[in-house]
């Protein structure tokens, strides 16, 4: 049975009341939003599995790259030759890397009780509880900012009746925002970071 | 983190591999809207901030009736600012985003510990326009022409002498010097040190019908033509032309270090236009003199193209070009004449500040009721031989060819006395360009009376001062125009920036009574004074040196292009041109100018 995720939330919030993660839960009262992306295997979460994650903090109208997550995981069984093309990752490349474990509790520190920004944000936030869950026994239970609904949401009045193209090069396009180190998982958080950034503070684009 | 700073850049090139990853590592991404203040006047910076995409502005803090927005500077294209507010506690300027504006961050923290860790950086970031010229030059390539003309020979050339002993035979020392691949032997005899080359060897034994196992010390010369480890490798060659000779021994006091071979020395020579200084000293006619003062282009073009400080070409130019006039002279005004004369150049020839050959400026002086008929006519055929040489006639004719620019000892004083009156910008552009004379040929102490009483007489003449003093002034010194770097933008480098400063220190010089006419001399000699501080002068230095060079450069290229070889505009800098470091350079040195200027301004009252 899929459990509404406010539901759920709220089960995982009894379940981890009194172990270190229990924080996660608060309500975040702080101004940073933290930006994050994560490349995989696959678009379908059900048989993706993990290669980076990259995550980058925002205060007001500075992206912090200095305060950053960039997560290079061991190589996974199913790496295949679809999937290097797109993200240019080799298994060669992540001999380095860490286990899903330790991963994910820095990513768990890092993000806190922030709220998640990302491009199809519940992608990530669904692939990485998909890892949370069996091992931690909860959820992500941040905030998800969507940053194409917030595109949406401003640029709507101005396309009344029509389709909002919310492709991310054409939104990066829009904003006339540079796009940094495209296809590492870092680079596109900095990315959405910025178009965040530009779309929270400067003027509604044309 | 973020790939899209760019390291490459100066100052940040200077730090190492890990300063760079850990600067990478701490860098922050602002963004900042139109219109939107990034640091304000009077509040401390965060750091240093550096421009990635957008324009900002630097601009004085605005008075509540001030309506007026003043401002000094644009940043944009990985341009920085910040570092100073930074380090200095608190901005004096605001800093708005012109445009919507995305720049890497890192803070003064971060900027403190690369400063502590690198020294260059550190220069870099916290010292003036002269020191970061030298770090400029320093990183730049092309600088065999500057060590070229400034080699010594003990850093050049000197090969280790093959020595033998008296009582060593010819064929002997002929065998060691095979071994050695040497092709001159030095023989010990007694104290001395002779020389045998192997022509000597040749002479002896072929025409000579002289024997090979003769004692080698027999066929030596005992006079030898030395220099010092540290003479400059040029003179090493002059001394071997002048004296048709082609080794030199190189004696250190009075030992042995070594001897420099004609070919050595020649190597270094890549272009046969670095011969002419040696032409000119071998001229003994009109026509050798032109042909070696036509050379003398291609050697300004081979200087500037491979990066010789501007410095050193204009000094190297201006003691050719005296070389030339001086030797004209010597061929064209007869002999008995000439201890009764004096030739004087004046204006930026008689300044030692020229480079492309450039017009005539020069007068002559004669001693008090000399009877010399001809010296209408000799002047006349010297300016026209100057003219064929390439040295253009004075557009304004202040030239020997012009009767007004030949005269007494007597009528010079008197003119000049005039001119210093008169408040006619004729006269005093005339009176600019004679206070800059310099002697070139004849009779020196013609030209020292006339000068030594025009100093005298000016003495403590405020009057004068202040109105000599305005037309530095003149001109605004542009500073806001570096944003638009995508329209042909244009600078008219002579006006903004090289009049200012030279005119300026002229009339610092003039007031001081140096002497000096060169501009860097009368600047070093100001600090010598007591009236400028030295880090102000080595600033003023530099920036005069990079207007000059950055004109040069563009002058050649102009001239290049035009069909008739001659740049139009000569003194107009064309900024698209420029690459960032010079723009950011050419930024800094005419923010020298700018306060300079002001400081002549309180000097001189010149409050407009």
């Amino acid at each position: 049975m899929i459990l509404p995720r406010a539901i759920r939330k709220f089960k995982d919030k009894r379940a981890v009341k009194d172990s270190r993660w229990a924080s996660l839960f608060d309500q975040y009262e702080g101004d940073e939003v933290v930006s994050l992306d994560c490349e995989t295997t696959s678009l379908d979460v059900s048989e993706a599995s993990l290669l980076s994650i990259g995550a980058v903090k925002i205060k007001g109208k500075r992206v912090k790259t200095s305060d950053r997550l960039d997560i290079k995981l061991k190589p996974p069984a199913d790496l295949t030759a679809e999937s290097i093309k797109i993200h240019k990752i080799r298994a060669a490349d992540l001999v380095d890397g860490v286990s899903i474990e330790e991963a994910l509790e820095q990513v768990l520190e890092f993000v806190g009780n922030r709220p998640i920004l990302g491009y199809y944000v519940n992608y990530d936030i669904r692939m990485l509880d998909k890892f949370l869950r069996p091992a931690f026994g909860f959820g992500l239970p941040n905030k998800a900012i969507e940053l194409s609904h917030v595109y949406h949401d401003i640029i709507k009045w101005r396309h009344v009746g029509g389709d909002v193209d919310l492709r991310f090069d054409t939104i990066a396009d829009k904003l006339n925002m540079p796009m940094i180190q495209r296809h590492t998982a870092l680079g596109d958080a900095i990315s959405v970071a910025l178009m965040y950034v530009r779309l929270k503070h400067g003027d509604t684009p044309l | 983190m973020p790939d899209s700073f760019k390291m490459e850049n100066l100052p940040f090139s200077l730090l190492t591999e890990s300063e760079q990853a850990f600067l990478r590592a701490n860098l922050d991404i602002g963004y900042y809207q139109s219109g939107e203040v990034i640091i304000k006047a009077g509040e401390q910076s965060e750091g240093v901030y550096v421009v990635f995409r957008g324009r900002v502005a630097e601009s004085e803090p605005l008075d509540e009736d001030d309506e007026m927005l003043h401002v000094f500077m644009h940043y944009e294209n990985e341009d920085y600012f910040g570092g100073w507010s930074a380090m200095h506690g608190s901005a004096i300027h605001n800093f708005t985003a012109e445009e919507e504006t995305i720049c890497h961050i890192f803070s003064t923290e971060i900027l403190l510990e690369l400063i502590d860790s690198n020294p260059g950086f550190a220069d870099y970031f916290q010292q003036n326009l002269a020191a970061k010229s030298e770090i400029v030059a320093q990183q730049g390539e092309g600088q065999d022409m500057a060590e070229f003309m400034l080699a010594t020979i003990e850093e050049a050339v000197v090969r280790d002498p093959l020595i033998v002993n008296e009582g060593t035979s010819i064929k002997e020392s002929t065998q060691l010097m095979r071994e050695t691949k040497s092709d001159s032997v030095l023989v010990r005899r007694g104290g001395r040190i002779g020389m045998v080359t192997g022509t000597d060897i040749l002479n002896a034994v072929v025409l000579n019908d002289g024997s090979v196992d003769e004692d080698v010390a027999t066929i030596a010369t005992y006079r030898l033509i030395t220099c010092k480890p540290d003479d400059f490798l040029f003179n090493a060659l002059v001394i071997m032309t002048q004296q048709q000779i082609e080794r030199v021994v190189v004696m250190e006091g009075d030992t042995l270090v070594g001897v420099v071979q004609l070919t050595d020395v020649l190597s270094y020579f890549s272009s046969h236009s670095h011969v002419i200084g040696l032409r000119l000293e071998r001229a003994s006619t009109i026509e050798d003199l032109r042909e070696a003062a036509t050379g003398l282009n291609n050697l300004i073009k081979a200087l500037i193209s491979t990066g010789v400080r501007i410095r050193f070409t204009m000094d190297l130019l201006a003691a050719m070009n005296k070389r030339i006039i001086a030797k004209l002279f010597d061929l064209v005004v007869p002999v008995d004449m000439q201890p009764h004369v004096c030739l004087i150049v004046m204006g930026s020839e008689g300044r030692g500040e020229q480079i492309m050959k450039t017009d005539q400026d020069n007068a002559l002086i004669f001693r008090n009721g000399l009877n010399w008929a001809e010296k209408r006519q000799t002047m006349q055929r010297f300016s026209e031989t100057l003219i064929s040489f390439g040295f253009p006639p004075c557009p304004g004719n202040i030239m020997v060819s012009n009767p007004e620019w030949i005269n007494s000892v007597d009528d010079w004083t008197q003119k000049l006395q005039d001119w210093s009156m008169s408040s006619d910008p004729e006269d005093q552009m005339r009176l600019a360009i004679a206070v800059d004379a310099k002697p070139v040929a004849g009779n020196v102490a013609l030209f020292k009376v006339a000068r030594n009483w025009f100093l005298r007489t000016m003495r403590n003449n405020d009057l004068f001062f202040s109105h000599f003093a305005k037309a530095a002034v003149e001109f605004d010194t542009p500073l806001t125009f570096f944003g638009n770097l995508k329209e042909r933008d244009e600078l008219d480098i002579k006006k903004g920036g090289i009049f200012p400063i030279v005119h300026g220190v002229r009339t610092f010089a003039l007031e001081q009574r140096i002497l000096a006419t060169n501009t860097f001399e009368r600047l070093e000699a100001l600090v010598d004074a007591g009236v400028m501080q030295e880090s102000d002068s080595k600033d003023i230095s530099e920036a005069l040196g990079l207007f000059v060079n950055i004109r040069l450069r563009q002058q050649i290229r102009r001239a290049e292009q035009a069909e008739d070889g001659i740049d139009p505009t000569p003194n107009i800098i064309e900024l698209q041109q420029l690459n960032k470091m010079d723009r950011e350079l050419l930024r800094d040195a005419l923010l020298v100018v700018k306060s300079f200027k002001k400081s002549l301004t309180s000097r001189f009252h010149l409050s407009s």
